[in-house]
């Protein structure tokens, strides 16, 4: 009698861990606000200024829901267009390890709201905040940066690449301004 | 005790009798129909119905007459049967003539099943309206096609079908499997990803239906409704020709929304035709004004229940893809106004 | 039959090119018996160059395709087939640039001209002086924003000599009028609007007066368009569009007459689209225009409709894919016949058009050839826009023939794309059986010399929003080979015959113009770096030069001051095919520049990234 009610104890409550929820799905905007981020660490009078972490920035890395409806956005809003699945097209690829603007998930975001020199359009007013983030989330998924748990396994599209928990973490690295006299 | 039982039962009894009438009549009863493929389908029901009730009936009078004739038998000595007692061949036969019963109605079900499935599945009307409707999650994009490309009728959440006309509607879809219910028009057909399924409605009363997806897609399939509308083949011609171009906005109050609407991120998703909003992964917005519904039938259409929408789509239909963009109140209300104004 | 049908599916060596039957065409297969052009001395029976539109040779080359009939032949034969083996470098010139270089090296007098990829500088080479020395350089200042709308690098297709004045486009919409002695600026006109998307990367043509310009961008949902600016001071003098109301593609009812009915009614630039997407159709004009001076008309053809995405834009998209034929001073159109009727695969229908006078069927006749995207060889009357013939030149799963009854193109119905599915094996890919690069054709051999690949791809189409600024395409793509050992070609083709006499295989697509002399020499080269000279009747390589990185551009030829022929190239891998390896893209993904990710990522071993002119010449 006092095992069967233990037993049933025990089943109560694996059953009510079991509810808790992996992750929460933020629809409403948490954005963190971010104005702009310096593309370089490279800081006069001495001692570099790495890009600031924002535990809120951060975030969006972890999140599977964040990162998947980054992947949606993605396409929906023609990234795709100029950087295909990474590989890149009239942008530069965004699946290797070299970044003209910086490859933290902070200075992705500045790239897509401000825009940048050499063709890349500013979405600032067009992409709302989220959103952005979200997108930035993907991007770093797509070079292997973001958390491994959370990224999509496979798409059903022709894409080919390997899936995103496969890719290895590419540790960012700024690339030089290509020669265009 | 026994008063209380009795309440029960009869509030048991006024909901279940509530349930059952809800599907007799309505704008999304199945029992109800408006057109001939839900009319076929209702007639197998109809059919079902009748056999099944029989042979229900039969059992609920056998198992009455035997808790009958059971009432005395509990009290006395046990008897046992011998193979030539004399209730083995009445009972023999009862079971014998019972089990042709239900032979034959299982036949006269799969008969009638075959039947009425292979006269829906060769129904194929040449002249039928061509609809083509892509369900995403979680909205309906519905198109008409026409003679010449220009006179193409997109819109979004709606379905407005001639009375009598035979409609071929194709379905897809864009990102997993959907399934498209009109209950008083026709059966359930899925829409699935990388195939083109199709349904043909034969509308034959005028009238408002709604309808809805039927397989589970996600977060918001719950609110992923579709408003059917069927009228007069004259006023549907009206109503297709009255197409492209939206309204421009005439109020400054309007032209201060169509401003709003267009240097914004609206127009990424949304297509309005006639102003530089051509977005694809979004709702077709030409026309919202004469819709029934919101948000495929989330809210009934009105200008509150759309600058409620516009003020926060997340909290209405949590999880769908139109975020919550920041607007002063004086901006909702001009952008509520312009697409207000586009009927 | 069986063995035919079979054949299709699994994808092997069938004789007939396209595996299907074809209607009303003749029967061309892509390996055929070798033939061989009519001996030196006499000139080909049946066709001919008319002499207003292929002016005598005087050691110049002027403008990018030579003449106005686009022949790309030059009269010199001091090179000819038995010295050419002796070619050696003269000098070379660093353009300080990057990217593709495809522009044309223009020889005027004693200097070169030729454009590089944006910033779009404009270089006067001076060939007086020793080792080619810089006269002077223009730079236009163009927005470096728009390089983000440039489809396919931000390429240029070379300058135009014309009167004492060099014109040029800009990557960022503008067209540019520079003295050509001095280097002075003269005028500068913006076109267009790089902000939503449109362009320039072709090279102007001028016609008496008029400077010809034609806009790119339909990738990004650009409404295309011809203008003809005023010479003189860069103002518009008129602008056709190749979408939307008559009066704004110069459609008047009482000149434009074309031959096939399904191109006669009113404001068909609309009707043809869904309601307004005209204004986003596409049918940009970024590739070459011929002149008839006799018939005073020009032939251009506009490219393919936006986006992509074919499910997006029912109807047949006019006046996109097809060939218009207008009248230089005012615009207004003749006739038009359309190549790709409602386009599937971006088949757009920019390549040059030969004029060439033949014999068809024992009747001179007034023809333009060209060799288009979708892998057929066209001949079309001049006069009325008439299709005389359609035969494919290379393998073709994505079309079953064209009907010379209605001169539409017939889609194969087994590939026809739509949401969510993917559609393989289509074949010729997008770049098609021939992109822009330029065939030429020898008054000698009768011939002509057509840079072409075999190329197919798989194909998926998906929802696109236009977005102003952005790609406009709702297409993943996944470029491979096409049967056979080798993608690209230099193939001889004979027009009269209608048949493929020779070909000098390449392993990579190749992406470079052609040249050919009165020496019997064809000029190419290839996307490793080759700069090829071969025999142009035999096909045979007599010599090749192995530059320092991949060649897209366009050869030249000509007299330099000293009274010797030179040959010039520029040397720079890019474009659509080379832009892997210039643009450093990720062939880890198969769909990096749309497509050809999946097919060159070996070419980054085989060609450096490079900016080069070369001239070459015989040993003194």
């Amino acid at each position: 009698m006092c095992s069967r009610y233990l037993a049933s104890l025990l089943l109560i409550g694996c059953s009510v861990l079991a509810g808790c929820e992996r992750e929460q799905r933020a629809f409403h905007d948490q954005a963190p606000a971010i104005q702009s981020v310096s593309p370089t660490s490279f800081r006069a009078g001495g001692k570099s200024q790495p890009v600031a972490k924002d535990p809120e920035a951060d975030k969006y890395e972890r999140n599977a829901f964040h990162i998947s409806e980054g992947k949606r956005y993605y396409e929906w809003y023609n990234c795709y267009s100029c950087h295909a699945a990474g590989g890149g097209d009239i942008g530069p690829p965004l699946m290797d390890d070299r970044w003209r603007y910086g490859g933290e998930i902070e200075q992705i975001y500045s790239s897509i709201v401000e825009g940048r020199p050499n063709g890349m359009p500013s979405f600032a007013g067009r992409i709302p905040d989220q959103q952005v983030w979200q997108i930035a989330a993907y991007v770093r998924a797509m070079a292997g940066n973001a958390a491994k748990t959370a990224v999509p396994a496979r798409g059903d599209e022709m894409k080919n690449t390997k899936p995103l928990t496969q890719i290895p973490h590419t540790p960012v690295r700024t690339e030089r301004p290509k020669t265009q006299r | 005790m026994n008063a209380q039982r009795a309440t029960g039962l009869r509030t048991v009894g006024a909901i279940a009798l509530t349930l059952l009438l809800a599907a007799c009549s309505g704008k999304q009863a199945a029992l109800d129909p408006a057109a001939d493929q839900a009319a076929t389908i209702g007639s197998l029901w109809t059919l079902m119905l009748y056999v099944c009730g029989f042979m229900y009936l039969l059992v609920l009078i056998f198992l009455g007459n035997s808790l009958w004739r059971a009432r005395h038998v509990l009290s006395a000595e046990p008897v046992i049967h011998g193979s030539q007692s004399t209730a083995e061949k009445p009972l023999r036969m009862a079971l014998g003539g019972w089990f042709g019963l239900i032979l034959v109605g299982l036949l006269v079900l799969s008969l009638g099943s075959f039947l009425i499935d292979r006269s829906l599945a060769n129904a194929r009307v040449d002249d039928a309206l061509k609809i083509k409707i892509t369900a995403a999650q979680w909205w309906w994009k519905v198109e008409y096609d026409a003679e010449t490309a220009d006179k193409r009728v997109v819109t979004a959440n709606e379905l407005r079908l001639p009375v009598g006309r035979p409609a071929l509607l194709e379905l897809q879809a864009d990102d997993v499997i959907h399934s498209f219910w009109i209950p008083n028009l026709g059966g359930k057909q899925d829409l699935i990803p990388g195939r083109i399924n199709s349904l043909l409605l034969t509308p034959r009363r005028e009238g408002d239906y709604r309808g809805q997806c039927a397989e589970f897609c996600g977060l918001q399939h719950a609110k992923m409704a579709i408003d059917a509308s069927v009228m007069k083949q004259s006023d549907f011609d009206t109503w297709q020709q009255q197409l492209a171009p939206a309204a421009a906005p005439s109020t400054p109050e309007q032209v201060r929304g169509h401003e709003i609407f267009m240097s914004g991120p609206c127009i990424a998703c949304h297509q309005i035709v006639g102003t530089p909003a051509a977005g694809q992964t979004g709702p077709d917005l030409t026309h919202l004004a004469s819709r029934r519904t919101i948000a495929a039938g989330a809210r009934p259409y009105s200008f509150e229940a759309l600058r409620d929408w516009l003020r926060d789509p997340q909290t209405i239909k949590p999880g769908n893809h139109m975020p919550q963009v920041q607007l002063s109140d004086s901006d909702l209300n001009a952008l509520t106004s312009y697409l207000d104004s586009l009927k | 039959m069986i063995a035919l049908a079979s054949c299709t599916v699994v994808g092997c060596h069938p004789s007939e090119p396209n595996g299907a039957t074809q209607l009303n065409t003749v029967a061309n297969p892509t390996r055929p018996a070798p033939g061989s052009a009519p001996p030196p001395g006499e000139g080909p029976a049946n066709i001919s160059v008319p002499d207003s539109a292929s002016p005598p040779e005087d050691g110049q080359w002027t403008m990018p395709s030579r003449d106005y009939a686009n022949t790309r032949f030059s009269g010199l034969d001091e090179i000819n087939t038995a010295n050419v083996g002796k070619l050696q470098l003269a000098f070379t010139f660093a353009t300080g640039t990057l990217l593709g270089q495809e522009s044309a090296v223009l020889a005027v007098g004693d200097t070169l001209y030729f454009v590089t990829p944006y910033p779009n500088i404009l270089y006067a080479v001076d060939l007086n002086a020793p080792g080619g020395g810089l006269k002077w350089k223009f730079d236009p200042k163009a927005d470096a924003a728009s390089q983000g709308v440039a489809c396919c690098q931000p390429v240029s297709r070379g300058p135009v000599y014309s009167n004492g004045r060099i014109f040029y486009n800009t990557t960022d919409a503008h067209t540019v009028a520079v003295d050509a002695a001095t280097g002075q600026l003269q005028w500068k006109t913006r076109v267009g609007d790089f902000n939503y998307g449109e362009t320039f990367t072709m090279a102007p043509l001028v016609v008496k007066d008029k400077v010809l310009v034609g806009n790119s961008g339909a990738e990004f949902g650009a409404r295309g368009w011809l203008a003809a600016l005023n010479a003189s001071d860069g103002s518009i003098a008129w602008r056709a569009y190749s979408t939307g109301p008559d009066r704004d593609v110069l459609i008047d009812p009482s000149e434009f007459k074309p031959f096939y009915p399904q191109y006669r009614g009113t404001d068909l630039g609309v009707s043809q689209f869904p309601p307004d997407h005209w204004k986003i159709g596409g049918g940009t004009v970024w590739g070459w225009i011929s002149y008839d001076p006799d018939l005073d008309l020009i032939y251009y053809g506009t490219s393919n409709p936006s986006p992509w995405n074919h499910e997006v834009r029912p109807g047949d998209n006019l006046w996109t894919n097809g060939m218009f034929a207008r009248d230089p001073d005012d615009g207004h159109a003749r006739w038009f016949y359309q190549i790709s009727p409602h386009d599937l695969w971006d088949h757009s229908a920019v390549n040059e058009n030969l004029i060439l006078d033949m014999n068809w069927e024992g009747k001179p006749r007034k023809v333009v050839v060209r060799p288009d995207r979708n892998g057929y060889m066209y001949v079309i009357d001049r006069v009325n826009g008439e299709l005389l013939a359609a035969d494919p030149f290379t393998y073709i799963t994505a079309s079953k023939g064209v009907d010379l009854k209605t001169g539409r193109l017939i889609h194969n119905p087994d590939k026809i794309p739509s949401q969510g599915k993917v559609v393989r094996e289509v074949c010729p890919n997008s770049p098609g059986a021939k992109d822009w690069t330029p065939s030429s054709f020898s008054k000698r051999t009768g011939l002509m010399y057509v840079p072409h690949n075999e190329m197919c791809m798989d194909w998926e189409i998906k929802p696109v929003s236009y977005i102003a600024g952005t790609g406009y395409l709702g297409v993943n793509a996944r470029f491979y080979p096409g049967p056979g050992d080798h993608i690209g070609e230099l193939m001889a083709w004979d027009p009269v015959a209608r048949r493929k006499l020779w070909s000098v295989p390449e392993r990579w697509p190749v992406w470079s113009g052609t040249a050919v002399t009165a020496g019997d020499v064809v000029f190419y080269g290839n996307l490793e770096g080759w700069f090829k000279a071969v025999h142009a009747r035999t096909g045979e390589v007599l010599w090749q030069f192995k530059t320092a990185s991949g060649i897209i551009g366009q050869p030249t030829t000509f007299r330099g001051p000293d009274g010797r022929q030179y040959v010039a190239i520029l040397s720079g891998i890019g474009g659509w095919a080379g832009a892997i390896v210039s643009s450093e893209l990720d062939e880890r993904d198969p769909t990096a520049a749309k497509g050809f990710g999946n097919m060159v990522g070996e070419l980054k071993k085989q060609s450096g990234i490079g900016g080069m002119l070369y001239v070459f010449a015989l040993p003194r």
